[in-house]
């Protein structure tokens, strides 16, 4: 527990966050998804806080996945889903008839857990999203790329090679180019599904790092199964265990005094 | 022993004995038709036969083209006879150009070359073995080396008139007749449609007028030039038996003397040979010339084809990999579409025969040609309707090759377009499509190697054995959908089968055979060499 504590002292410099006093970006009340038959989620209720890192740990199928890709309507995608509930984003309505899921996605980005950039070049690849909105103009893209590059941790570099291939860089490279294509459309929450698993341990820290200085201007929501890395990151962490949201709270409460036993168990290691 | 058996020793054994078969087989298969093909185009040596018919010796000269053996019964039991085929040409004289020979009725059974023997290939009865004996040009008669010099001299002027000829007559005459057929039909619809009156009469008359000027323009022209093909001289030949035989330089072809050509000479001779097949037209019903139209025949079919069954088979599979809900319907879609593969082709034959000419194409005649009936335009046989038959053939090649492709791209991929907010459609058409290009090109190429191969269904919807006209000219809409057109797998079927002159068509079956097997390796090749680029692009996404 000792070691545990120095790495979240390490990397919070201001310890005293209360989920009450923050801006709320997602609201999401009495949400149930069915995968069929079989309930995924069970009557989750939470607040995602705005500008912050919110970590969700918990178990392989617990439901930490599956209520990320809620957030962004990925679950559409499958015949079987049917969800129940109410999740709002920033007041509007997001499972509402009317809305346009493309729109919607716009406005919540995804990274995946294995990096999936397009087989095309760097620079067409941070330049999907804006391609896909009509953006046309040379000179916008360039900045575009330019920007969301070095918001990604990558335009050093990426810089003299952005019309090779992007297949042919590294995995951690890949990935942070992923970060970059999403936020070269500047959503307003950036969804980030298990994105070092994949990786190597330096990739891992850039990658994190790189979480540090996005939350400037991004609401951050992470899956992980790592714990360590949840306490490294987040400002906030939830524990879900079989579809339900056990406990969330600050990740400095949550990991040094879980108020819930199966918390203290599987944070500790007992399972999981 | 036992343990042998029980490593399963004999299985692979047994699988490698059928791998090694298979091998042989295809090589074999290969190996002879190249031959055979090949050797058609290579100058043979003419040899010269002394065969006794018991009281007297009669000289034979020709090409040994062939030789078995024929078991005969004798004292001593059976007795083994070689026969020989002997190509000796100079059908207008002997009436056959093949013959067998027994070699007990020979002389010698050591061939004995003919020292300056010369071989003409005419363009009417076949090949001339023989010897130069004189040339007549305007009465004056040449003969030796003066005789050669003339003889390359008339016969270059020959083969220029002979161009010139066939240019008029095909092309610029042929253009003629097909717009006073136009006019005929304007006509005839004109008069359906009640807008016949007397300012169209006279339009349609002056042009007429026109056109027929032109036409007797040409005849004259070609009057002209078949007058002076008539002055181009006359070669006279000995051939074997002392008699001679006279050769208007208007029937030459070509002419050679294999036995004193070198290697050089050979190989050139070849190779102007397979030039000349793959541009000349058939002639002699299909037993000499070229398959220059049966090529173009083939290959625009398959383009047509090709046009045809690439929206059909690639919205298909689109739809049936990427909307379709997955269910019994969708099962039994796909189980049909496997089955139609399997169908034979010339079900699909009738098919095309029974709805696309019959109702299509008669529907269309009633509709839009209704003034030219009861002659069909669409309603008979065409290259329209034999492409959309193929296009049917090959649909489940097309739409099984663009299902696996599309099913190949990584759902992560599709996932990442839609994250950025791509609308399903644009995700299909902007990430998926492009990366399934090169499968569905492997689809098309195999489809394409399928219908450039296949001959049953085309023989009920289009194909025929000697087609007055090639279905692409220079006459606008330059592409002629209606009309029929010759194909190389049918043409070898009639040549090979169909012919009155079985051993001289032999070799022009299988260097066609060698011709179309060669274009459909070609794409077969280039569908694996895609397929293995394919798999070489996407191998940085199969983590």
């Amino acid at each position: 527990m000792s070691e545990k504590n120095l790495t979240i002292a390490m990397n919070h410099e201001n310890r005293n966050l209360r989920l009450a006093d923050e801006k709320v970006a997602i609201n999401v009340k009495d949400w149930n998804l069915y995968y069929g038959q079989k309930q995924a989620l069970k009557s989750v209720s939470m607040q995602l806080p705005e500008n912050r890192v919110t970590a969700f740990i918990g178990p392989s199928g617990c439901g930490k996945s599956t209520l990320l890709r809620c957030f962004n309507r990925m679950n559409d995608l499958i015949d079987i889903v049917r969800v129940e509930g109410e999740m709002t984003l920033h007041g509007d309505d997001m499972y509402a008839k009317h809305m346009d899921v493309a729109a919607l996605r716009r406005r919540v980005g995804m990274v995946f857990q294995k990096p999936n950039p397009f087989p095309k070049s760097i620079y067409e690849n941070v330049c999907y999203g804006l391609r896909l909105q009509g953006v046309r103009d040379k000179q916008v893209l360039d900045e575009a790329v330019e920007w969301a590059l070095r918001g990604a941790g990558l335009w050093e570099e990426a810089k003299d090679r952005l019309h090779d291939n992007a297949l042919g860089l590294s995995g951690g490279q890949q990935q942070r180019l992923c970060i970059a294509r999403a936020i070269a459309i500047k959503p307003e929450v950036l969804l980030l599904d298990e994105p070092t698993s994949a990786l190597d341990p330096i990739s891992t820290l850039a990658i994190e790092e790189l979480i540090f200085e996005l939350k400037k201007d991004f609401t951050i929501l992470i899956v992980t199964h790592n714990m360590q890395q949840a306490a490294r990151v987040s400002d906030y962490t939830a524990f879900m265990y079989m579809g339900e949201l056990i406990e969330y709270t600050d990740t400095d409460s949550l990991f040094t005094n879980p108020q819930v036993k199966r918390t203290e168990d599987y944070i500790t290691g007992r399972y999981g | 022993m036992r343990d042998w058996f029980n490593k399963g020793e004999h299985w692979i054994w047994l699988s490698s004995a059928m791998v090694a078969l298979s091998v042989v087989l295809v090589f074999g298969l290969f190996a002879m038709i190249s031959y055979k093909g090949m050797v058609h185009f290579w100058p043979h040596h003419v040899y010269e036969y002394q065969v006794s018919n018991g009281q007297q010796l009669e000289p034979v000269v020709g090409e040994l083209r062939d030789a078995k053996i024929k078991e005969v019964p004798s004292d001593a039991g059976m007795q083994e006879i070689p026969q020989l085929l002997i190509k000796m040409g100079n059908r207008d004289v002997y009436g056959i150009d093949f013959r067998w020979i027994s070699s007990d009725t020979l002389v010698s059974t050591e061939p004995k070359i003919a020292e300056n023997a010369v071989v003409i290939e005419r363009y009417e009865y076949g090949n001339v073995y023989g010897w130069y004996d004189r040339f007549t040009l305007d009465g004056t008669t040449v003969q030796d080396a003066e005789l050669e010099q003339l003889l390359q001299q008339q016969v270059a002027k020959g083969k220029a008139l002979f161009d010139e000829i066939r240019q008029i007559e095909k092309y610029e005459i042929g253009a003629v007749n097909y717009k006073l057929e136009q006019l005929r039909l304007d006509e005839k619809r004109l008069k359906a449609e009640g807008k016949w009156n007397a300012e169209q009469e006279q339009r349609l008359a002056q042009k007429r007028d026109e056109l027929n000027a032109q036409f007797r323009e040409f005849q004259q022209q070609t009057q002209v030039l078949y007058e002076q093909q008539k002055t181009l001289g006359e070669l006279t030949m000995k051939i074997s038996g002392g008699q001679t035989l006279k050769v208007p330089v208007k029937n030459i072809v070509d002419y050679w003397q294999p036995n004193e050509m070198t290697l050089l000479d050979k190989t050139g001779f070849f190779f102007h040979g397979i030039g000349r097949f793959l541009t000349e037209d058939p002639r002699e019903a299909n037993t000499e010339g070229g398959i220059f139209p049966a090529m173009i025949g083939t290959i625009t079919m398959v383009l047509i084809m090709t046009i045809l069954v690439t929206p059909m088979g690639v919205i298909a599979a689109i739809y049936m990999r990427e909307y379709a809900k997955d269910g019994p319907v969708l099962r039994a879609v796909r189980i049909s579409i496997n089955n139609l593969a399997g169908v034979p082709s010339i079900v699909f034959g009738i098919f095309g025969l029974g709805f696309f000419v019959y109702v299509l194409g008669g529907s269309i005649d009633e509709l839009f040609y209704g003034y030219a009936l009861p002659s069909p335009t669409f309603g008979t046989p065409g290259l329209l309707w034999a492409s959309l038959t193929m296009a049917l053939l090959t649909l489940p090649v097309v739409i099984v090759s663009t299902e696996e492709g599309l099913s190949r791209i990584p759902r992560a991929l599709r996932e990442g377009g839609l994250a950025l907010g791509a609308t399903k459609i644009e995700v299909i058409s902007k990430i998926v499509l492009p990366m399934a290009l090169p499968a569905m090109m492997t689809g098309l190429i195999l489809a394409i190697a399928r219908a450039a191969g296949e001959v049953a269904p085309l023989m009920l919807v289009g194909v025929v054995k000697l087609a007055p006209e090639l279905p692409v000219d220079s006459i606008a809409p330059f592409v002629h959908l209606d009309r029929k057109f010759m194909h190389l797998g049918f043409h070898i079927y009639d040549v090979g089968f169909q012919s009155p002159n079985v051993e001289a068509s032999q070799p022009l079956v299988y260097a066609t055979s060698l011709l179309l097997v060669l274009i459909i390796v070609g794409l077969n090749l280039g569908a694996i060499s895609i397929r293995n680029r394919l798999r070489e692009k996407y191998k940085a996404l199969e983590h």
